[in-house]
């Protein structure tokens, strides 16, 4: 004499908080896009003629839109990653430990930085 | 022997790829979309062949392997199964073959490539 | 001040199914949701069951899902609902009457992690010190009442009832970091298996609905962590 309520496979829908839990999952799927763009990028390397016709697919505009959620994802996932390492792995100094918005400010520092690099050395650097 | 193996599994393996890719994905890939998949496409950025195919037979190109295809693909993997069983679809061993098999065929080519170039 | 307040009951030797029945009750800005069930329990329906005990967010039996949100009757308020409220048995738990669950689906699980002190003791009669840096290192996790709102918020658990579950893992993290403890080796074989740590996926809601500030993701996320290496050391030792 009991009974039990099911869990929908629509669960997520429910609420703000689970929808954006879901978001977060669900930024590895332009990822996995971007991935397979890269993969065949470097196999396109091996011969100049591959390589324009890559930049080719890269240039056709719904690629470059989904590229662009990829990049939005990147950031979003960013942001939600580096908000939980803090919780995952605290770190100690001695008997303090390293506030947050430190860890969180050092991992920003780190994704601008490679962006700064990645501008500088493509951008005509290399 | 057979106590040494009692109740081992591969979930922390998985979880460390995951963990690994997680901060590839944040810290690499932002830089790798905005360059290759936004700015260079629109123009903004010239691309060079001879010194890309240069650049990409070294060991920057390993590292860039790794960091921007490798890891983040054992990331996707990681959240897609973890995804599909939030969704009541599939599971079990089928969910962990067909997404860490994928991850691991696309890091094998991409790793490949690199030592072919 | 009146209010809308709709309950799910379940009254199982009349209806089969559950159903919804509304309320209308008075308030103002001290009534707590806790407070209103007692009103509607006394003035309006005798038949209402809940249960409830302290009305101070200590003894962790009041817990119900409010507008779909896992919270303490006593703990959250009326004036915090500019419409109506509705009020469920706490969700993922089996509902025997009511508002009132089976709550040993929760307790079995913490049983199986020992949360309570194990160690020998060297000395019996002196007392087992321990400083501010090590008490530190644990007390976050210490305020946990059981009150199973955690259990409640976290899909995993819906998915899979044999998760052992953000509230139970948090205390044996608690215990696990405990200066004065030795029983690691003792929780570890459950938070190793797939139904322990390994289970959750960050969803972090657990530690948003906790009314009492524990982070239960982070002890979760951390006993990975710790699971990890646990496992990497039977491996290499051969057995735990």
């Amino acid at each position: 004499m009991a009974y039990k309520p099911n869990l929908q496979r629509t669960w997520w829908l429910q609420h703000r908080f689970f929808r954006a839990y879901m978001l977060r999952e669900a930024t590895v799927l332009p990822l996995v896009f971007l991935l397979c763009s890269l993969l065949a990028g470097v196999y396109s390397l091996t011969s100049a003629d591959a390589f324009i016709a890559w930049q080719g697919f890269m240039a056709k505009p719904w690629v470059i839109v989904i590229h662009t959620l990829a990049l939005l994802a990147s950031f979003y996932h960013a942001l939600t990653f580096f908000q939980l390492f803090p919780r995952v792995m605290p770190i100690r100094l001695g008997d303090k430990s390293v506030p947050a918005v430190v860890m969180i400010a050092a991992q920003w520092s780190g994704t601008l930085t490679v962006i700064a690099l990645f501008l500088w050395l493509f951008g005509g650097g290399l | 022997m057979s106590q040494r193996w009692q109740g081992l599994h591969l979930e922390p393996l998985w979880w460390g790829l995951f963990s690994a890719g997680g901060v590839c994905f944040a810290v690499f890939v932002p830089a790798a979309a905005l360059v290759f998949g936004v700015l260079a496409p629109l123009g903004v950025i010239e691309l060079n062949y001879l010194k890309l195919h240069v650049w990409y037979g070294s060991w920057w190109g390993l590292m860039f392997t790794g960091t921007v295809i490798c890891l983040p693909a054992f990331h996707a993997a990681h959240r897609i199964r973890h995804g599909l069983h939030d969704l009541k679809v599939g599971g079990g061993c089928w969910s962990i073959l067909i997404c860490y098999g994928i991850a691991a065929i696309v890091s094998v080519s991409a790793l490949w490539v690199w030592f072919n170039a | 001040m009146h209010k809308e307040i709709q309950i799910k009951r379940y009254l199982p030797e009349e209806h089969a199914e559950p159903f919804w029945q509304t309320f209308r009750v008075p308030y103002d800005e001290t009534t707590s949701v806790l407070g209103a069930l007692n009103y509607i329990k006394e003035e309006l329906d005798s038949t209402v069951s809940f249960r409830w005990s302290c009305r101070m967010a200590i003894c962790g039996s009041c817990g119900y899902m409010v507008n779909g949100i896992p919270k303490l009757g006593c703990k959250d308020f009326v004036r915090n609902y500019p419409a109506a409220l509705r009020i469920e048995p706490l969700a993922h738990f089996t509902v025997e009457r009511d508002l009132m669950v089976a709550m040993d689906e929760f307790l079995q699980h913490l049983e199986a992690v020992k949360p309570y002190l194990i160690a020998e003791p060297s000395e019996p009669h002196k007392p087992h010190r321990q400083t501010p840096a090590q008490l530190a290192k644990y007390k976050q996790f210490a305020n946990c009442i059981n009150c199973g709102l955690c259990y409640a918020a976290c899909p995993q658990f819906g998915l899979n009832p044999e998760f052992v579950g953000p509230g139970a893992i948090a205390l044996a993290h608690r215990y696990n970091l405990d200066s004065r403890d030795q029983g690691k080796a003792k929780r570890m074989p459950v938070l190793n298996t797939h139904d322990g740590v390994w289970s959750c996926t960050f969803v972090g809601f657990c530690s948003d609905v906790c009314p009492k500030g524990v982070d239960p993701a982070a002890a979760v996320n951390q006993g990975k962590v710790e699971s990890a290496k646990s496992m990497l050391i039977q491996m290499f030792r051969g057995g735990a």
